[in-house]
């Protein structure tokens, strides 16, 4: 079992600084390291108590919060396997203690035991420092949901914590970061998380054509708004601006296979950061998807490298969309992995020659969905693959997950508290190539492997495949065939 | 002293166990009612059978977390409840009363299983007692039942171990036999409004989880609607 050391108290200063300043805290009555946009400071237990009836009433958490109170057994399994404790030792950090936060008040407010007690001992009442102490701890969590594999009781704590930042959403408790970027997903002109117009989206794709053809003598096309396609494709818009070779990856497997597949100008971002902090906004997100597609008459959805888009469009497109009847889902990987079973995609084993491990990202991997594919293509063409562990659906989160790695102002606590046991599976590894096929995750690592001084490149799994994939010979386009105009340009 | 263990044996232990299985029934059966309100709910009803079964075994029957977390903890913990199970189970005293009243019985335990498992079950009940006091994050979380659990339990495997294995007495094996009966017939009753009812709910924790990430649709505007946000920006 993989543990880490805690961290110093000069490591603790750093992490738990807070750039907030002092009034603002004074102002919104609220202690935390993250920033939030202005909101009502007055009656928050009274709102946040109606907010939560609300939920319940419309929801499937009753039935769950309901067997969790009567299930808790309070063994603290959970606090070993839990990274953010390990590295801190605070036991506010235990996820059965976080549970804990939201089920009694849960308990007290809204079951006959809670009330019948509450009334007789005349105390209980959900309180402004309990909800500081929530607003704190949900999310000092990164949401990896590890503890709940480690529950005897099967307590997923993850589910009490995605609660509890929802129900905190609506009173106005919730990172700035990702309020700003769904409103503009939602709301906004651009219509997604990284406000990219689509001229700019348009002019971006040309230029990795462009280069594409420069380097591989191909002709490797980003299809924009084609109808009728297997595919329409949803990357973490991020992708765009930073992960440039992730994009050219997916387009040159495409060019292999000769499959259909498009981007969509009406929407085209995979971001989906209601899956963090509210049900509400997720299921606006992921409605837009499912328009998007009908819209295009694709046939699939097929998600880029990214973790939580790929969980959230999986497994909630169904819930909101149609049930049986909606899309298909199927991440950028399974795909890959199938063309490459097929014999269709080549890659040459002489290109990566550096020590490559995999990391896998927790809304893929924790309800093991993808987690051999990746690794059997990796093997294949990289000599020097190596193995971190614990692994698979027991992976240790890299530190950003929940959404926090999109919250700037918290990366110290980032590097320092939540990605620590990360950092030192990665030393451990020897790797000097990590693959993470997850937009969030990547940025995380990143940060994590700067900050921590790892000497480790960060890429995503179609960035190698781009360096090794062998192209067809009639694909290839020689000099001499070359149109004269390009020739020029060249 | 006779007629009180007379009362404790008899009508005593009649009431204490209905209530308990009544208990057990109760919440097993809300638990399941809750989960299919939920299913039908769902906008997705696709269930992951596979993983649903195979992690829900792997807790039932933890071998493989053995070394995982806290192994020593582990041990201990799955070897109390190896003793705790067995003992009242199968225990041919126990079993023998059993048969008196319904007309038959089962399988029993050797003599030398009882008395290994009777004083090793007290053993590890002292040592998860000490083990949550001792542990920082376990005492940190614990609440006054987490304590009081282990204790309880101790008391009818001590009584009873005194009444099997020692020479007492009649008089203080009386009332030795007195607080091991109605120690039991306490148990019973508090188990479904405890922590215990995990001996019932235990296997239905990965269906429950896995049907709670089951959203409902349409839930956005009708939470807008009972919080008056329709409307309102993001």
């Amino acid at each position: 079992m993989l543990k880490t050391n805690q961290i110093t108290p000069e490591e603790k200063k750093k992490a738990f600084t807070s750039i907030r300043k002092k009034e603002i805290n004074e102002n919104q009555k609220l202690n935390v390291l993250y920033h939030i946009e202005d909101f009502n400071v007055n009656d928050r237990p009274q709102r946040f108590l109606e907010a939560f009836a609300a939920i319940l009433k419309h929801s499937n958490y009753k039935m769950a919060l309901d067997h969790f109170i009567r299930m808790s057994a309070k063994c603290s399994r959970c606090a070993t396997t839990c990274q953010v404790y390990q590295a801190t030792g605070d036991p506010k950090d235990i996820p059965c203690y976080r549970s804990e936060l939201l089920l009694s008040v849960y308990r007290r407010h809204f079951t006959m035991g809670g009330l019948l007690k509450g009334r007789l001992s005349g105390g209980g009442y959900l309180t402004d420092e309990k909800i500081q102490e929530m607003a704190e701890s949900f999310w000092n969590c990164t949401a990896c949901r590890r503890c709940s594999l480690e529950c005897p009781s099967g307590i997923d704590h993850g589910l009490i914590t995605h609660l509890g930042r929802y129900i905190l959403s609506e009173i106005g408790i919730a990172p700035r970061a990702l309020v700003v970027s769904t409103r503009e997903q939602l709301e906004g002109a651009t219509k997604n998380t990284s406000a990219i117009p689509v001229p700019a989206l348009k002019d971006t794709l040309e230029f990795l054509e462009d280069d594409m053809f420069e380097e591989k003598s191909v002709h490797i096309k980003f299809p924009i708004d084609v109808e009728n396609t297997d595919y329409v494709f949803f990357p973490a818009v991020s992708d765009f601006l930073m992960e440039a070779e992730t994009l050219m990856g997916i387009a040159a497997v495409f060019t292999v296979t000769g499959d259909s597949w498009t981007t969509g100008t009406g929407y085209f971002d995979g971001i989906n950061y209601g899956l963090f902090y509210s049900d509400r906004m997720l299921e606006r997100v992921v409605k837009k998807i499912d328009v998007e597609t009908k819209r295009l008459k694709g046939k699939n959805v097929l998600i880029g490298e990214c973790g939580h888009a790929s969980r959230s469009a999986k497994y909630f497109l169904p819930a909101y969309c149609g049930g049986k009847d909606a899309f298909p889902v199927i991440n950028i990987m399974e795909y890959t992995y199938k063309i490459w079973k097929e014999g269709k995609l080549k890659l040459n084993p002489d290109v990566v020659t550096e020590k490559v491990a995999y990391h896998d990202p927790c809304n893929i991997a924790r309800q093991r969905w993808i987690i051999n594919q990746p690794r059997e293509i990796l093997k294949s063409f990289c000599k020097n693959y190596v193995e971190m562990t614990p692994n698979g659906d027991e992976n240790i989160c890299c530190g950003g997950g929940g959404g926090t790695v999109s919250i700037d102002e918290i990366r110290p606590y980032r590097t320092t508290v939540g990605g620590k046991l990360k950092a030192d599976q990665i030393r451990k590894s020897g790797c000097e190539i990590l693959v993470a096929p997850c937009a969030n995750c990547k940025k995380q690592l990143r940060e994590l492997v700067e900050d921590q001084g790892i000497d480790c490149q960060v890429v995503g799994l179609h960035d190698l495949i781009y360096k090794a994939i062998i192209f067809d010979d009639s694909q290839i386009i020689k000099k001499e065939d070359e149109p004269e105009t390009l020739k020029k340009e060249n | 002293m006779e007629l009180w263990l007379d009362a404790a044996k008899g009508p005593l232990f009649r009431l204490c166990f209905a209530i308990m299985i009544l208990g057990l029934i109760r919440i097993f059966l809300l638990d399941i009612w809750g989960a299919y309100k939920a299913y039908r709910k769902a906008g997705d009803k696709t269930m992951p059978w596979k993983l649903i079964i195979s992690r829900s075994i792997e807790w039932l029957f933890p071998v493989k977390r053995f070394g995982h977390n806290r192994p020593f903890y582990s041990v201990i913990s799955i070897l109390f409840h190896v003793g705790l199970l067995l003992v009242p189970l199968f225990l041919f005293a126990h079993v023998q009363l059993w048969r008196e009243s319904l007309g038959f019985g089962w399988i029993t335990l050797p003599y030398q299983w009882a008395f290994w498992l009777t004083l090793s079950t007290i053993f590890f009940a002292v040592a998860l007692f000490f083990g949550r006091l001792l542990n920082k994050s376990s005492s940190f979380i614990s609440r006054k039942q987490d304590y009081l659990w282990p204790l309880i339990l101790l008391i009818p495997f001590v009584t009873g171990f005194v009444c099997a294995h020692l020479s007492i007495n009649p008089q203080t094996y009386q009332t030795f036999m007195l607080i091991h009966v109605l120690s039991g017939d306490i148990i019973f009753v508090l188990i479904p409004f405890t922590k215990i009812a995990h001996c019932v709910l235990m296997p239905l924790s990965q269906v429950v989880c896995t049907i709670a990430w089951k959203f409902p649709p349409e839930t956005d505007e009708a939470v807008c609607s009972t919080l008056n946000k329709k409307g309102a920006p993001v």
